[in-house]
């Protein structure tokens, strides 16, 4: 009986092992206001990202990402919605960027994503 | 080392929720299955031994898992901030509703190790566990992805402890089950116990899984609100596997059922005591594999925040459409050539090049599968001899996968072994995927081949394929936008439902007698024929 055990912990030990990581994690941007107010050359400017989850601010990272993927730790706040971030850009020049984020939702899962967007 | 915190960080769900449903699983068999009170039910001390015993061990476990959830976290975010995340970790939800149901999970485990283990025929102490259990429960509320949501948050919270508080008390049923077949079978247990209590777990399982659905079909209206989120988002999709993966345990369950009643109309015992026990191995392989399913499917956002990333289910169905396998790869100079392009932020350039690397893998490694799965199905014949070598197609697919999979480390690119392997979760799953399929080659012909009746060689097969099953159901592809990503994750959890059912039929196969060794050993190659169709068919979206 004691084979039975030893299969039975073999199977629970091999597939407790095999778990990965999902696709992407729970918390998501639902808005952002890139869609509506892009940011223009020159201006410093702020974005608001809106997520389907409470975020814990201190403990996520935003970067500004430029060309050559260059990037630059860019400083945010809650903002007065519920799960929005609003984000500090500085005054920019023309071109493609991105915003690059590292968030850890209240959920406990931590999630990475890029919005692309252009200053013209 | 991110790469292991991340993969450590996902499995550990899954580990949680075996450990609870020990626990509390085995907490309801006690009060509602077993009741060691009632006098006339013939039990010994041994059996309540061995049934406490799983229920602390749960516990314990589970106050492990508990805190190294934390350890974990903390380990992901020092690497991922490249700092201390303390001591902002220190106010979070997660940090204080973790430590608060370590502390309460210990709790009970020590009161059933040091109380109810002394008191196991006494139903005010089976009682008094359930209300020791109370504080564990009400915690683990803020510990599930409801906890962090805007909408209808309490009730997601509660629904979701309900739901897990079901599929404990399934789960945990059937390990006790297992262990009361063990003990069956050891001769430590009166031989009545076995049919008495299939017969009492065959209702108080009914009303668990009555309980799983009724808790589980608002949360999935809250979470999905339309056929496409059902159809072309990763939830959705997980929550169809997880359906599945429900019909085919209660598919079981319901042979353990038929079996039970026959035995009580009938006293035939062929049957209950022939092919039951091996029913419950099957179910509770898929028992477990549903739960680290459902740990995954709290990784995904739910389809209603992601409304326009939905693929349609003419996407999802193309995706399976049949074609002409690729045949021809891309070289190794034109697909590193598009890497730096393919990863970059700023000026992406998809790389053809990368799609048609990776198409060319998955139809070679289905061509390998369909043809010795048609071998496979030959060598039933026995009247070929060559045939029954057909494993050996396994140790020439783990060759092709291990220079194949990630063309950018080593042996064929610049990265090093060591370093990709560790610091990147998906290389890290592809290499655990060759040497699984290299071994499971290398066993599976030593188990053909061999003279020796009681090899127990033979079972390697069938739990090497269920844990290659587990990695289908939750593989990941970092670096796509969700659309795609979920396209991509569609064609992998249906092998991955197949590999599972290759894994219990051969599992069957090898424990039945005819007829039904027959029909389990057929289902499992034709699954396995199955997986390598969609793999001959598989095409990746360019990225």
């Amino acid at each position: 009986m004691k084979r039975h055990i030893k299969y039975l912990s073999v199977w629970v030990l091999l597939i407790s092992t095999l778990q990965t990581n999902g696709v992407s994690a729970h918390a998501v941007v639902t808005d952002y206001s890139l869609k509506l107010k892009p940011i223009h050359a020159q201006q410093a400017d702020h974005i608001e990202l809106t997520f389907n989850s409470k975020i814990e601010l201190g403990l996520s990272q935003i970067f500004l990402v430029s060309k050559g993927d260059k990037h630059d730790l860019l400083t945010a706040e809650m903002g007065k919605k519920q799960g929005q971030i609003i984000i500090k850009v500085p005054a920019l020049v023309a071109g493609e960027y991105a915003i690059r984020f590292k968030v850890f939702a209240a959920d406990g899962h931590i999630t990475e994503d890029v919005i692309h967007f252009t200053v013209s | 080392m991110a790469g292991i915190a991340d993969f450590l960080d996902s499995l550990i769900g899954g580990f949680d929720l075996i450990c609870y449903s020990l626990l509390m699983g085995g907490v309801f068999w006690g009060l509602f299955v077993l009741k060691p009170w009632q006098k006339d039910n013939n039990y010994n001390i041994e059996l309540l031994n061995k049934t406490i015993s799983l229920i602390y061990k749960g516990g314990f476990l589970l106050a492990a898992a508990q805190f190294f959830k934390i350890v974990l976290k903390v380990w992901l975010m020092t690497a991922l901030l490249g700092r201390w995340p303390f001591p902002e970790f220190a106010d979070t939800t997660q940090f204080i509703g973790g430590i608060i149901r370590t502390f309460f999970s210990i709790l009970i485990a020590a009161y059933v190790y040091g109380i109810l283990r002394n008191n196991a025929f006494s139903q005010k102490h089976w009682l008094i566990a359930i209300v020791v259990s109370l504080p564990l429960l009400i915690s683990g509320a803020w510990l599930v992805h409801a906890a962090g949501r805007f909408d209808n948050r309490a009730l997601l919270m509660t629904l979701t402890v309900f739901h897990q508080l079901g599929a404990a008390a399934w789960v945990g049923g059937v390990f006790q089950l297992g262990n009361v077949w063990i003990l069956h079978k050891r001769q430590l247990i009166s031989t009545d116990n076995w049919p008495f209590l299939l017969r009492n777990f065959s209702k108080f399982g009914m009303i668990s899984v009555g309980f799983i659905l009724v808790s589980g079909f608002p949360i999935a209206f809250q979470y999905i609100d339309s056929w496409d989120g059902l159809v072309g988002t990763g939830y959705g999709n997980l929550l169809m596997v997880k359906v599945v993966l429900l019909g085919l345990a209660l598919g079981l369950a319901w042979l353990n059922r038929s079996a039970m009643l026959a035995f009580f109309r009938t006293r035939q015992t062929a049957a209950l005591f022939g092919r039951v026990p091996h029913y419950v191995e099957a179910e509770t392989l898929v028992l477990v594999i549903l739960l680290f399913t459902a740990a995954s499917l709290a990784s995904q956002p739910p389809a209603i925040d992601i409304s326009s990333l939905t693929a349609s289910w003419q996407e999802v169905v193309n995706t399976f459409a049949p074609q002409i396998p690729q045949t021809t790869s891309p070289s190794h100079v034109a697909l590193i050539a598009g890497e730096a392009g393919r990863v970059a932020i700023i000026d992406q350039v998809p790389s053809l090049a990368a799609t048609e690397w990776s198409n060319y893998n998955h139809n070679i490694a289905g061509i390998f599968l369909t043809v010795m799965s048609f071998f496979a199905m030959l060598s039933y014949s026995h009247k070929l001899p060559f045939t029954k070598y057909w494993p050996l197609g396994f140790v020439g697919l783990g060759i092709f996968l291990f220079f194949r999979s990630d063309a950018e480390t080593w042996p064929l690119g610049p990265i090093g072994f060591w370093e990709s392997t560790f610091n990147n979760g998906e290389v890290l799953q592809h290499r655990i995927a060759t040497l699984l399929v290299l071994v499971l080659g290398l066993f599976e012909l030593t188990a053909r081949i061999t003279k020796n009746p009681d090899s127990k060689l033979p079972f390697v097969f069938p739990v090497l394929a269920a844990f290659g099953g587990l990695m289908l159901l939750t593989h990941s592809h970092v670096g796509f936008q969700a659309k795609s990503a979920f396209l991509i994750q569609v064609g992998h959890t249906t092998m991955g439902i197949f590999a599972l059912i290759l894994s219990c039929g051969r599992w069957l196969e090898l424990k039945l007698d005819k007829p039904g060794k027959e029909i389990a050993g057929f289902t499992s190659v034709a699954a396995l024929f199955l997986i390598g169709i969609v793999l001959m068919f598989y095409r990746e979206p360019l990225y």
